[in-house]
């Protein structure tokens, strides 16, 4: 399944991925969070050592949450600012910490929490806005390690059609 | 020299490990002649505060803990907010973070060079240093031995403003582990720690295994 989280107030963006994908059987859901009630990670590690696999901010995101385990691409899409994706992009990420375990282990030669869950969801970005491009195609691929997948790519707004043919 | 503070935390003042690590660093910066002032980020009702110090100081030092790899989303948040400054301000970083090894740092350091310029401020480095997970978990003379390294990192910081110096680079350790030492941790995160993180959780009322499953 692909997951297409949309984060900006902008369905249309979402829209027009649905078409570009429509006639080529992708199982996709597609999550209009830009409404949502979504909170910031509070690194409280409540979602390691306390109720494992459960975040303690008990707000829309656990919806996304639940749906991410299922999916072997997510994607999300954003605003920009300062150069990179805004907080509310960046909280989608930060709150996926719950799919990790407290514990660790080596892969390659750094240290990665455990899965908690056998699926792996590879990531990808579409952005709106202005960016650091290099640098964000960068922390996509760092952040996609933490989630034992890989990146998919990053793509502005323009470039769905480029983003599209990812999908599968 | 004058220096504001502002803690990027999400986590609250007690709990922040960001907070042990500039405990120590301010105790080092004072002894060294300079005056700071501080807030935290995870209080949303000091924000008004901090953007007026941000507007007023022209020394100015983040500290933050690394969340997937960047900044976290609250001090985005924050960020977001400020206007950018003339190129009279400079701002110094102190990126933290769980994973020990200095490359798992190195991306939240790049992107904190492309925010410096975003704000319109003059990048005066950043103090990269890993493995900061247990502070919040460590009795007094545990943290102190984490810590205490950080009160040189001050005194520096007062004499030179930045975070530019070979001693300061030299902080981080090791950007990654030999083989056999990752071999030996390896077996610590099999055994001792897996207990303590077990032991952790229990003390916190925690029922389940760590792995558990909630979610079909």
């Amino acid at each position: 399944m692909v997951l297409i989280v949309n984060t900006t107030k902008d369905t249309s963006i979402s829209e027009e991925i649905r078409r570009n994908i429509s006639d080529k059987g992708i199982d996709a859901e597609i999550i209009e969070a830009g409404e949502m009630r979504i909170s910031h990670c509070i690194g409280c590690n409540f979602c390691w050592l306390k109720t494992p696999g459960e975040c303690s901010v008990k707000d829309d995101y656990e919806q996304i949450l639940k749906r991410i385990i299922h999916a072997n691409q997510m994607w999300v899409i954003s605003d920009t600012a300062l150069g990179f994706i805004d907080h509310k992009g960046k909280n989608i990420f930060d709150r996926i910490l719950p799919i990790a375990t407290m514990y660790l282990t080596f892969k390659g030669d750094q240290m990665r929490h455990v899965r908690r869950y056998k699926n792996t969801t590879d990531i990808g970005l579409i952005y709106k806005g202005d960016v650091e491009k290099d640098f964000l195609l960068r922390w996509n691929e760092r952040a996609a390690l933490n989630f034992h997948s890989k990146s998919l790519g990053v793509f502005s707004t323009d470039e769905i059609k480029e983003a599209a043919s990812c999908m599968c | 020299m004058h220096v504001l503070i502002i803690n990027g935390s999400p986590r609250v003042k007690k709990y922040s490990n960001t907070d042990k690590i500039l405990a120590k660093f301010t105790e080092g910066l004072t002894e060294g002649g300079s005056t700071f002032e501080q807030y935290e980020v995870s209080d949303r009702g000091s924000w008004d505060s901090i953007r007026d110090a941000f507007g007023k100081n022209t020394n100015i030092l983040i500290a933050l803990p690394l969340y997937v790899e960047c900044i976290p989303g609250l001090l985005m948040e924050f960020l977001e907010t400020l206007t950018p400054k003339n190129k009279d301000t400079s701002i110094a970083y102190i990126l933290q973070s769980g994973f020990a090894e200095g490359v798992q740092l190195r991306c939240g350091e790049a992107y904190l060079k492309i925010l410096t310029e975003k704000l319109g401020c003059n990048y005066a480095g950043t103090l990269v240093k890993g493995d900061n997970f247990s502070i919040r978990f460590f009795n007094e003379d545990q943290r102190d031995k984490v810590t205490t390294p950080y009160m040189e990192m001050g005194r520096i910081f007062a004499k030179k403003g930045d975070f530019e110096s070979e001693e300061c680079k030299k902080f981080t350790g090791p950007e990654i582990f030999p083989l056999g030492v990752r071999i030996m941790v390896g077996l610590v995160f099999k055994t001792f720690a897996k207990k303590s993180f077990k032991r952790v959780a229990a003390d916190w009322g925690c029922t389940k295994p760590l792995d558990y499953r909630p979610y079909k």
